[in-house]
């Protein structure tokens, strides 16, 4: 029996609507769902808040609007088949996701990769970062109100994938690398290319912290919102440019390295502020020193072959036993968990995804903050949805 | 990383691996009733969760939980069975809030329940998927020795040497076998550490 009209309105709405969250106690909250077409949520995530006037009491991701099942494609595709899966698992850096693939093959493959296809890595990689953060950096402002950066950091963005497009012959799901080295190697076209671009991404750089850093609007906006510390990073494992805006210099690059980056000079940019303008400094300062890895590689890049010599075919049966291989993304660690049976598919392949655990500590940080401040918290964790549902 | 923070747990094994060949630094098989407590411990050093993966074996659901440290860096893998006839772990979500969403994910991919979790209700999957994706057909199971390395083994009991054991002829007695092997086990260790 129903005994007050907020139990007919739920009974009405469903469990759809609330999606397992049972109403409050009393009648001054309200349930309302952020998404799945909110253009804050950058494509369809979902957010399930209780709110009080203004201010959110409760809220609850609802995540899977994207999943694919990557994990199952990966036992069902030989390893090389499997490539293309990683460009869509996070569109923005996918050679990082090509990278921890690859890596975890050649670790359980014991496959040696040449010397210059590291530097290729490494220079294609860090450019795809910068691409990764400028869309990031847009996208960010244009959720806070700001509609004019995105059109310049679109501007330059589309430099680096006109250059990532004569190596690599694709422009967003990039599928370059390959157990052994890299598909193809680098040009002259494309070292031209990107020895102008670099002075060029330096110049504009002044002119984004002028326009839009120092700028009263975005800061009142982001300044002491999203108090993330560094122990809650640690129960909730998030990465990347989250836990270094929590005042941690951890990068997997320094913690972890893999590849040549031991052999670059490069800062890790932390910030103490612990909140989304620590997590903005951080990405934009990011940029800075990519620029200066991709510098240096370029230098020191040897001649040589850009793939191994016998490097596996679609076919090939990885050896059986287990490999873990962690890079930096621009969101955070990326791990590839690979068990093979010796077989010429993987036995299992566990995706960690950094955005998935940079988002799972939303719930805890948005509780009691004001809609307008959950939108800058959501910015400020960049999230790429397909890498959430994978 | 110090090696000790293990002990008095019930250990199956503790492994030191080559980290570059497999990416971790130590691998630790436990009896599932010390799975939080090794949790808390890990929480205490200061580490981190990166995943919880499972792995659908002919001994059971390997539960596999990486962590690492911020600051000494060094992946622990730690890994629990769950037998095919009741696949439950208890949750480790109350030390490791990170944890709620891999369990949910883990629920949804294998089935594997996780005893005491706040929410465990679909994350991936549609409500009403009613099938868990990545769970192996019959038959089609491998046993964890053809592709578990043992590693550099520091602690071990009887129970691990039954892993690596050559395979017994027959599936189902072989499985019962390890289950009592395993209650035995359990009983012991259980009263050595109290003692």
């Amino acid at each position: 029996m129903l005994h007050t009209e907020r139990e007919y309105s739920k009974l009405i709405a469903g469990d759809f609507y609330t999606h397992h969250m049972e109403p409050g106690p009393d009648d001054r909250t309200m349930i309302l769902n952020m998404g799945p077409q909110h253009p804050s949520t950058h494509g369809v995530l979902r957010i399930v808040i209780e709110i009080d006037g203004e201010y959110i009491l409760r809220a609850e991701p609802v995540l899977g609007y994207l999943h694919r099942m990557q994990e199952k494609m990966g036992e069902l595709k030989t390893y090389l088949q499997y490539m293309p899966n990683m460009g869509r698992v996070d569109y923005l850096h996918a050679l990082a996701w090509n990278w921890a693939y690859v890596g975890a093959v050649e670790r359980l493959g014991g496959i040696e990769v040449p010397e210059r296809a590291q530097y290729v890595r490494v220079i294609t990689t860090e450019l795809n970062r910068i691409s990764s953060h400028l869309l990031w950096w847009g996208a960010f402002l244009l959720d806070l109100g700001a509609f004019t950066p995105i059109l310049y950091a679109f501007d330059d963005r589309e430099k680096i994938l006109d250059l990532l497009q004569i190596p690599t012959g694709s422009r967003l799901t990039l599928c370059y690398f390959r157990p052994g080295g890299v598909v193809n190697d680098l040009t002259k076209d494309f070292i031209d290319g990107l020895r102008e671009f670099i002075p060029h991404m330096r110049s504009r750089l002044p002119m984004y912290k002028g326009l839009v850093t120092d700028n009263i609007i975005l800061r009142k906006r982001v300044e002491g919102v999203g108090i993330i510390t560094e122990e809650t990073c640690r129960r909730y494992g998030a990465t990347g440019p989250v836990v270094r805006g929590s005042g941690l210099a951890y990068d997997v690059r320094r913690a972890e390295p893999y590849s040549v980056y031991d052999k670059f000079d490069f800062e890790i940019p932390t910030d103490k502020e612990c909140d989304a303008m620590g997590r903005y400094n951080v990405r934009v300062a990011e940029i800075e020193q990519s620029l200066r890895i991709i510098e240096q590689a370029l230098d020191a890049m040897p001649d040589g072959p850009h793939m191994v010599k016998g490097a596996p075919k679609v076919k090939w049966k990885a050896p059986a036993g287990e490999s873990y291989f962690a890079v930096e993304g621009a969101r955070g660690k990326i791990g590839v968990h690979v068990v093979s049976d010796g077989s010429n598919t993987p036995y299992r392949v566990k995706l960690r995804a950094p955005g998935f655990c940079n988002m799972s500590l939303f719930a805890e940080v948005a509780r009691g903050v004001l809609i307008a401040d959950a939108v800058a918290i959501l910015g400020s964790l960049d999230l790429v949805i397909p890498e959430l549902d994978r | 990383m110090n090696s000790d923070w293990f002990k008095g747990l019930n250990l199956i094994s503790v492994s030191k691996m080559s980290p570059e060949k497999t990416g971790l630094a130590y691998s630790v098989y436990l009896g599932p009733d010390h799975l939080l407590d090794a949790a808390r411990r890990l929480y205490d050093l200061g580490c981190f969760i990166e995943d919880i993966s499972v792995v659908d074996a002919a001994d059971g659901f390997m539960v596999v939980y990486h962590f690492d440290h911020f600051t000494s860096p060094g992946r622990i893998a730690l890994r629990v069975l769950a037998p095919h006839d009741k696949p439950e772990v208890s949750t480790i979500s109350e030390v490791f809030s990170g944890a709620n969403w891999h369990e949910r994910e883990c629920h949804d991919f294998f089935g594997v329940s996780f005893t005491g979790h706040p929410n465990m209700t679909p994350l991936l999957m549609p409500d009403d998927a009613g099938f868990h994706p990545l769970l192996k057909e019959d038959g089609k199971r491998k046993r964890m020795s053809e592709f578990i390395s043992p590693g550099d083994v520091i602690v071990k009991s009887p129970e691990f040497d039954a892993i690596f054991a050559p395979a017994e002829p027959e599936e189902g007695s072989a499985s019962d076998d390890k289950v009592a092997a395993k209650a035995g086990a359990d009983k012991t260790a259980g009263s050595s550490s109290e003692a």
